[in-house]
């Protein structure tokens, strides 16, 4: 009994500690590391992966997976930038109405992946790979393969308005982690969510409708997935059909990282936020003490292997696929 | 249950229909000399859904085939200078040796293979990246068709892609149908906790399916880089979706256990068959990409075997 209690201790506090750890690290191979502009950096890079990270929390809580946010962050994205400039181009004027709008489209493609995969009874892994396939060649279809730009000042003031030294977008960000925060600890919705997670026929015995909990949750996650396309469009001022890429690596890394479990049930959003810190913290990092930005990828690749491995009770799982 | 009985047919039936359908409104795309260059410009992603069909065959999933093909293009146009035709076994080597840490992962540590391979093809993509220096690059003419040039001629008018094709087809059912570890991934495939209770050394079986399925996908990075006389570190991206539809469509479930390499022959052939009605039927190539994604859901929701999968996750 002590040993699972130590174990559960440890796997909830690892991933805090390695964070620590990481800026302790980098800041004493350079300095310059420890600094609000550097935080700032880091917090504009991770401020959108955190929406992801966030979103897809949420899905593998209850067990699934998600691996659809590519499409739907570039289908989102391309979308918000030709109805912004559709109703005038800019957010004085007409041109909030796109935020709304690319919200609820987000919802509509995460529900869509929920119907598909729950319907259809298809895994969530492939269903949701294929809509994201689907997802991205629409905004190859929406903009023909040509860049979007979204110039509006006041749009731009995302990124460009600066409050304590954090960019608008940042507290925009943190603003919907509580919000999610909300939704998973004063909600029945959230309550549900670890239901699933936990043991999908018992929630389903307790008279729990799981497959509405399902479609919901992948709606829910379109919805942050969107609030990402926006914050990116901000950040860059303009929207592709390859807006969304990489996008599925680092958030799935970011949560798994940050000590959300993939069988379910275990983490949460603070876990996705500590998950996105240490994936961000690692890239400005790596750049910070002059490494290449190449080794990312198989770094973090390491990493989620690690993770996952550290978060596997080896003796409840007899195989896995 | 008729529809239970004509489920093995569907996907050749499939690939007469559509080819009925397209030759009909198309008498050109029915001449042989039509057909074989349709089928000599599939050979790479054929053979990385060849690779495929083992992953999937044991129940599992190779996300990294694509970063893996890309990481061989790569080393294919570095090396090809100072290793000269050895540095085919290299690339070869190196995808079966990163496909054996997928399926060591995935067995020993149990961490998922969408996951793992996921992983794994992060680790092939950073390779890429470096050893590129993240550009394109070129193979030096003379000495590619000195050492590769046998691979992309044609001889009486077959392209000699397809007779590479033939002959990984060959040493694949071999392998399928005529060996323990065709037997072996068999039982994997059907039920892993039967096999592993009647004794076999699932892990071992498991490891090895995901080194071949990188394996393949390293000859298909080598072919393509031959083809393009060069590599870069994205250049075989849009290949993934594809070969996994083409594996599917060919009848290999998601859940594994039935199928095989034969499936996975007719499965690209339907999607070659695709890709070229879309250019007939002027479907924009932007288009393809819906495409595809839907007939993988269709796909998937024909094939997979839903007794197997008690709770659908």
């Amino acid at each position: 009994m002590t040993r699972r209690l130590s174990r559960e201790t440890l796997i909830k506090w690892a991933p805090l500690l390695v964070l620590l750890a990481l800026v302790i690290f980098f800041t004493a191979l350079n300095p310059t590391f420890f600094s609000l502009r550097n935080f700032a950096r880091i917090a504009i890079a991770s401020a959108p992966a955190l929406m992801v990270a966030v979103g897809v929390t949420f899905i593998i809580v209850m067990g699934s997976i998600d691996l659809s946010m590519e499409g739907t962050i570039s289908l989102t994205a391309v979308a918000f930038a030709f109805i912004f400039a559709q109703f005038g181009g800019s957010l004085g004027g007409m041109g909030w109405i796109a935020i709304p709008l690319v919200l609820v489209l987000g919802g509509a493609i995460g529900l869509l992946n929920g119907i598909v995969h729950v319907k259809l009874r298809i895994p969530s892994f492939m269903a949701s790979l294929a809509m994201g396939f689907v997802g991205t060649g629409a905004a190859i279809l929406l903009t023909g393969g040509d860049i979007v730009k979204v110039s509006d000042a006041a749009f731009r003031g995302l990124l460009t308005v600066r409050w304590l030294g954090f960019p608008l977008m940042v507290y925009i960000a943190a603003f919907f982690l509580f919000v999610a925060w909300f939704i998973q600890t004063h909600t029945t919705l959230g309550r549900n969510f670890y239901a699933v997670g936990g043991g999908e026929d018992l929630a389903h015995a307790s008279g729990l409708n799981v497959t509405r909990v399902r479609v919901t949750g992948f709606a829910l996650a379109g919805v942050f997935y969107a609030i990402a396309a926006i914050l990116v469009v901000a950040r860059i001022g303009q929207a592709e059909s390859v807006t969304g890429s990489n996008f599925m690596f680092v958030s799935i890394t970011s949560v798994v990282v940050g000590g959300v479990a993939l069988w379910g049930g275990i983490g949460g959003v603070w876990n996705a936020l500590v998950g996105v810190l240490i994936v961000g913290v690692i890239d400005n990092g790596m750049v910070v003490i002059g490494l290449p930005d190449f080794v990312q990828d198989g770094v973090l690749g390491l990493l989620v292997i690690v993770a996952v491995v550290l978060s596997t009770d080896r003796k409840m799982v007899s195989f896995v696929k | 249950m008729d529809i239970q009985r004509l489920k093995p047919h569907l996907p050749w039936i499939t690939l007469v229909v559509l080819v009925a359908i397209v030759g009909f409104t198309d008498p050109g795309f029915l001449r042989p000399s039509n057909l074989l260059g349709l089928a000599g410009d599939i050979v790479p992603l054929f053979i990385m859904a060849l690779g495929l069909t083992f992953a999937i065959y044991i129940g599992g999933i190779d996300l990294s085939a694509q970063s893996m093909a890309n990481m061989v293009t790569v080393i294919a146009s570095v090396y090809l200078a100072s290793m000269g035709a050895w540095v085919a076994v290299f690339c070869v080597a190196a995808g079966f040796l990163l496909g054996m840490l997928s399926g060591y992962v995935t067995t020993r540590l149990f961490v998922p293979s969408f996951i793992s391979t996921l992983a794994i093809g992060g680790v092939a993509f950073s390779i890429a990246q470096w050893l590129s220096g993240q550009r394109a690059l070129n193979m030096d003419a003379v000495q590619r068709n000195e050492t590769f040039g046998w691979m992309i001629g044609r001889t009486w008018g077959v392209p000699h892609e397809l007779l590479i094709a033939a002959v990984l087809v060959a040493i694949c059912l071999f392998i399928e149908r005529r060996t323990t570890l065709g037997r072996a991934l068999k039982a994997v495939g059907a039920g892993e906790l039967a096999a592993a209770a009647s004794g076999l050394n699932v892990a071992r079986y498991k490891i090895l399916a995901f080194a071949i399925s990188g394996a393949l996908a390293a000859i298909a990075g080598l072919l393509f880089a031959v083809k393009l006389s060069g590599g870069a570190p994205t250049i075989a991206n849009g290949f993934l979706l594809p070969a996994i539809v083409a594996v599917l469509v060919g009848g290999t479930p998601l859940t594994g256990g039935v199928g095989g390499v034969v499936n996975t022959v007719v499965g690209t052939l339907i999607v070659a068959v695709i890709r070229a009605s879309m250019l007939y039927f002027e479907i924009d190539a932007t288009r393809q990409q819906m495409v595809f994604g839907i007939v993988l859901i269709v796909a998937i929701a024909l094939t997979i075997d839903r007794a197997k999968l008690r709770t659908v996750k």
